[in-house]
């Protein structure tokens, strides 16, 4: 009996829990269709008026064009550079390996704030003050561990007589890379490269000091919207980007797995 | 050098002169090449402007200066003991310390019913804990003030239901910034406890079961301890960036809620006292890696003295 009652309560707890995650994800959704001007459960009636609210903020515009090809120019510049690192740290049999890999991987550990504070005041020190260039090299930087991580992760299951297989054929260094290596190591590259694009686009701590009035990015765009109004519009936009993120997210866990790709 | 000529015995060659030439060698390598881009990228890009940040930290404060003067003074540091900046301080530690609390609950409870289920099935499931961790925090955060506003869902039913007269003010308070919190680092507890879960054989559980120890007995007396390091790992994750976030306090946050962040954003944007607000990054950084340290400290110690006393499990 009180097995079942023990039982009983764990699964409400985690059930509890799973619809603690998913209910303002389903919320935003929800408002999203709203057809009132208020926000109001559960919606009076249903339209798409708010989408093309949204879509009419020049402030969400500018931002999804700065946000995109914020997120494109930082993840083409860092997966080839974190690809080149993966693959040195992989051969490395040299002493300072560990710390290397540690410099590396040291923007993971670094909260994002600290990045874009640190990055502005010693950019604005050397009187640089543009904010695109502001932003490019710090979402490069904090991108950059997670693909040196997938794409080391990849070259660890690499079995290495494939390499010297194809060295005892003749092959060159570059020839080996380009039609041994690289091909297998192509879901890690990849996985890099789109949860680079990921986490470039969606975020606010490192963008949130390097960005200016000019060059805003989408998400820091939609938290100053909300500072002045609180209508569906931010629902509609939000629910645009839980589409995009989750149809990436799908994507990586057919490739890579998502699990495997987060827990490093 | 000299720690590592006072440990080596004596009449032992001690490398002194290695370093240069080592670099050279390495340097002449492919694997140099490789790693020399990446390396430059982050040490110019992350390294080089912290160690700025700190030394302009340790500069007398100057409305709007950028640049290191030749002062030294602990004058910025110094304010933070101030009542105001402490209670700051203070709180950003309670917050960080409930939702830590909160998480390591809920995703060890996640974990062990993941854990739990069969793996065919088990997949959408991970998926579902794992996919907002993709979403924008801001989406996220947004759809808790949509939930817990004046008009929000929250309220609407307490008042259907008859439970309260008047809708409840959840927005805007300590408890709406830990709700907030908790929802978003809540995956990354999971996915720690999932891998401290993954190494387990599942024998053990099973024999204790199977020797009449209830369902809780087992979980306490077999699978807690063997979850330690993944728990370890989760709390310093979430801990440090609760303490780092700031969209969630800064939106769903009330005046009197304000943490280390959105003092720092105030310090940068509203006053240009940049000096302090250095002086608060590097608390911040400080307590984020001190944490992270003792505890990869603690767990390498761990699992070194498993390792050399074969026989004992780790605790």
């Amino acid at each position: 009996m009180i097995r079942m009652l023990q039982r009983g309560a764990f699964r409400a707890l985690v059930g509890a829990t799973y619809l603690f995650l998913l209910a303002p994800l389903a919320c935003v959704v929800l408002v999203s269709f709203n057809g009132e001007a208020v926000q109001s459960f559960p919606p009076a009636s249903w339209s798409l008026r708010w989408y093309a609210h949204a879509w009419a903020q020049e402030s969400f515009r500018g931002g999804l064009l700065v946000s995109t090809l914020l997120a494109c120019g930082a993840a083409l510049i860092a997966t080839p550079l974190a690809v080149a690192a993966a693959l040195g740290l992989h051969r490395s049999r040299w002493r300072g390996r560990p710390a290397l890999e540690a410099l590396l991987l040291a923007p993971l550990v670094v909260p994002g704030i600290v990045i874009g504070i640190s990055l502005l005041i010693a950019l604005a020190a050397l009187d640089v003050r543009e904010a695109p260039l502001r932003l490019l090299i710090g979402h490069t930087v904090a991108i950059l561990p997670y693909g040196v991580r997938t794409v080391l992760a990849s070259l660890a299951r690499l079995d290495p007589a494939l390499d010297e297989a194809a060295e005892t054929l003749g092959a060159g260094g570059w020839a080996r890379f380009r039609h041994v290596t690289l091909p297998l190591i192509r879901p890690g590259i990849l996985a890099g490269l789109v949860f680079g694009l990921i986490l470039s686009f969606d975020d606010v701590s490192v963008s949130l000091f390097l960005a200016d009035a000019r060059t805003n990015t989408l998400p820091l765009a939609i938290m100053s919207y909300l500072e002045y109004s609180f209508d569906p519009s931010v629902a509609a936009i939000s629910s645009m980007l839980i589409a995009v993120t989750l149809g990436l997210a799908v994507l990586l866990e057919r490739g890579f797995g998502l699990k495997r790709l987060l827990a490093g | 050098m000299t720690v590592a000529a006072a440990g080596s015995l004596p009449g032992e060659a001690v490398p002194v002169a290695k370093g240069r030439p080592a670099l050279a060698a390495a340097l002449r390598h492919p694997a140099a090449l490789l790693l020399l881009p990446a390396c430059v990228a982050v040490a110019a890009g992350l390294l080089l402007p912290i160690l700025y940040l700190l030394a302009l930290s340790l500069n007398p404060p100057v409305t709007g200066e950028v640049a290191l003067a030749g002062e030294l003074t602990l004058r910025n540091y110094a304010r933070l003991l101030d009542w105001f900046y402490f209670s700051v301080l203070l709180r950003t530690l309670w917050v960080s310390a409930v939702t830590t609390a909160i998480s390591t609950v809920l995703g060890v409870a996640v974990a062990h019913s993941l854990w739990r289920t069969p793996p065919h099935r088990r997949g959408l499931l991970v998926v579902v804990v794992l996919a907002p961790l993709l979403v924008s925090i801001v989406a996220r955060t947004f759809g808790w003030m949509l939930l817990l506003g004046d008009q929000g869902l929250v309220n609407a039913v307490l008042l259907r239901l008859g439970l309260v007269e008047a809708p409840l003010h959840l927005m805007f308070t300590q408890g709406a910034v830990i709700v907030g919190l908790v929802h978003v680092f809540l995956p990354f507890m999971v996915l720690s406890v999932l891998a401290a879960y993954d190494r387990i054989d599942p024998a053990i559980p099973e024999a204790a079961g199977t020797l009449g120890a209830g369902p809780f007995t087992v979980f306490r007396e077999t699978i807690l301890p063997l979850l330690n390091p993944g728990i370890a790992a989760g709390v310093t994750i979430v801990f440090s960036l609760a303490m780092s976030s700031y969209v969630t306090p800064a939106l769903m946050g009330g005046s009197g809620a304000g943490v280390l962040t959105t003092l720092i954003y105030q310090q940068l944007v509203v006053t240009y006292d940049w000096h302090f607000a250095a002086a608060l990054v590097a608390v911040l950084l400080a307590s984020t890696l001190l944490l992270l340290g003792a505890v990869l400290y603690h767990n390498a110690r761990r699992t070194r003295a498993w390792m050399t006393r074969p026989g004992s499990a780790p605790r």
